[in-house]
């Protein structure tokens, strides 16, 4: 039963695939762009009827907010290309990933929100400059970190398959040997994936750069919230704003938390468990290789 | 699956970001006396959000009531057009598969209705274009997709009764196979990145206008 789940992830996962490349993505994002299109009229709409002093718009800000979040983070984006791949990637377990999308979204939240006040009090920038540090220099810094965390699952995926013994019975001793990580105790026994036999996420580093990674690229919606509200004299209402953003973020990027996982598992779970340990470093090899890849095209691009 | 994974890593731009302003585009091409396209003016609704942050950075509404006097809307006409030299204005304008090369922006205009900034510019041809067995097209985008634009309204055709023009959608899985070729032909080339297809005009709406001879 278990097995039979976890392989429905890999078919979930292969079915979206092909929806994506069939073109119906298409129209999931075309109707992502009218949504974000709404969504930005409307928080205009919040900001002035909270200036104006309307019952209720404090709230109604808050929501708009969270559905700003929500839609930008549906499309395309870095945060789900970091998290996605290093839950295909990586053996962890999904609590520990989806906190640390969580935890990443609403640290992307404060960035926005240092970045907006260090400048506007403390360095006098204008807004332009604000949004072109912002968009600019922060934006491909955060290219180049992403670029960094896929090209460190390269270099362990390339270790762990010149390591893997050419014996699949004695895989199971083999599989994720890192610095950093926290060796099963069980490992000989393991069989088909359970829960238990999942790693743990490997190291306070790979956290660090993860959300690192993340949060370093202000997103451009909050930068706007932020500073239109300062100048509106509204500060604070802008400032939970842009956290409501980061919670409307990280509902996209737990739920592809979730999907990584269960894909991963559901792949892991089709090959016998012999095969189980040589898989392991290629899946991080190839979810390392198109995270540096896109991370590449987006610095080059930008 | 090697194709399958370039297409995959070679997303084209628009996939790859979301747009973070939202412009209402219209598009009027002016003819002269002989029936010849001199030049277009395009202009630029932008959504409630950038035109309340313009305004209120500019503190032409103090009172932050969304109605300008009189003086505060002649502060806004130009707003827009301090481009940076490589800035082409998101207009390309092509007759047949040739682009035609564009003025500075002219005749600005600018002002507040309903919440939103509308802007208009004059960009003018080099030269009098006739239109007779090519059509004439005016596309409207940003190539980095910060910017999303989408037409709305006929264009107007000012100064000609020979000639139509309609509005045409992108078909947008021609556009992705259009991409794939590009990507593809430069399979072998070294720089691939540097070579990078400007394909995103394959992605834009765009007017076409089309004259009957005089």
């Amino acid at each position: 039963m278990h097995r039979t789940l976890m392989i429905a992830g890999l078919v979930v996962a292969a079915a979206l695939g092909l929806l994506w490349a069939t073109g119906a993505a298409d129209t999931v994002a075309q109707w992502a762009l009218a949504a974000q299109r709404d969504v930005q009229n409307a928080m205009a709409g919040a900001v002035r009827a909270l200036r104006g002093g309307q019952p209720g718009a404090f709230w109604a800000l808050m929501a708009v907010c969270f559905g700003y979040g929500f839609f930008h983070a549906v499309g395309p984006g870095h945060g789900k290309l970091l998290i996605g791949g290093y839950g295909v990637a990586r053996r962890v377990r999904v609590v520990p990933l989806a906190a640390l999308a969580l935890v990443s979204s609403l640290a992307q939240a404060a960035v926005a929100v240092v970045l907006v006040y260090a400048g506007l009090l403390v360095l006098g920038w204008t807004r332009q400059r604000l949004l072109d540090v912002g968009e600019g220099a922060m934006t491909q810094l955060g290219h180049v970190l992403v670029g960094l965390v896929g090209l460190w699952l390269v270099w362990r995926g390339v270790r762990g398959l010149l390591r893997a013994p050419a014996h699949d019975h004695h895989d199971d001793h083999d599989h994720d040997h890192d610095d950093d990580h926290v060796h099963d105790a069980h490992c000989g026994h393991a069989h088909a994936p359970t829960p238990d036999d999942i790693a743990r996420l490997t190291g306070w580093r790979d956290a660090v750069a993860l959300i690192a990674g993340i949060a370093i690229r202000p997103c451009s919606g909050a930068l706007f919230l932020l500073i239109l509200t300062w100048q509106m004299g509204i500060a604070a209402a802008g400032i939970a704003g842009t956290f409501a953003m980061g919670f409307g973020t990280a509902s996209v990027t737990i739920t592809v938390a979730l999907m990584s996982v269960w894909a991963r598992e559901g792949a892991l779970a089709a090959l016998p468990t012999t095969r189980i340990a040589r898989a392991l470093p290629v899946l991080e090899l190839l979810a390392g290789a198109v995270i540096t890849l896109v991370a590449l095209q987006l610095f080059l691009l930008s | 699956m090697i194709r399958a994974l370039t297409l995959l890593l070679m997303l084209p731009c628009p996939a790859l970001a979301h747009p973070h302003v939202f412009v209402d585009a219209t598009i009027e091409v002016v003819f002269d006396a002989q029936n010849r396209a001199t030049g277009v003016r395009i202009g630029w609704t932008y959504d409630d959000l950038f035109s309340l942050m313009i305004v209120e950075d500019r503190g032409l509404d103090p009172d932050y009531d969304s109605v300008l006097t009189d003086d505060a809307k002649a502060q806004l006409a130009g707003f827009d057009m301090q481009w940076d030299p490589d800035f082409a204005g998101d207009t390309y304008v092509l007759i047949g598969n040739t682009p035609l090369p564009l003025s500075r922006p002219s005749d600005f205009t600018a002002r507040f209705d309903g919440g939103k900034i509308t802007s208009t510019h004059m960009r003018s041809f080099a030269e009098p274009v006739v239109i007779s067995t090519d059509t004439l097209f005016v596309q409207v985008y940003d190539p980095s997709f910060y910017t999303s634009y989408a037409i709305i309204g006929q264009p107007a055709l000012t100064g000609t009764t020979a000639c139509t023009a309609q509005v045409f959608q992108p078909d947008r899985a021609a556009a992705d196979a259009i991409y794939l070729a590009a990507i593809e032909e430069m399979a072998g080339s070294a720089d691939v990145e540097g070579d990078f297809p400007a394909i995103g005009a394959a992605y834009a709406e765009e007017a076409r206008v089309t004259c009957t001879a005089p």
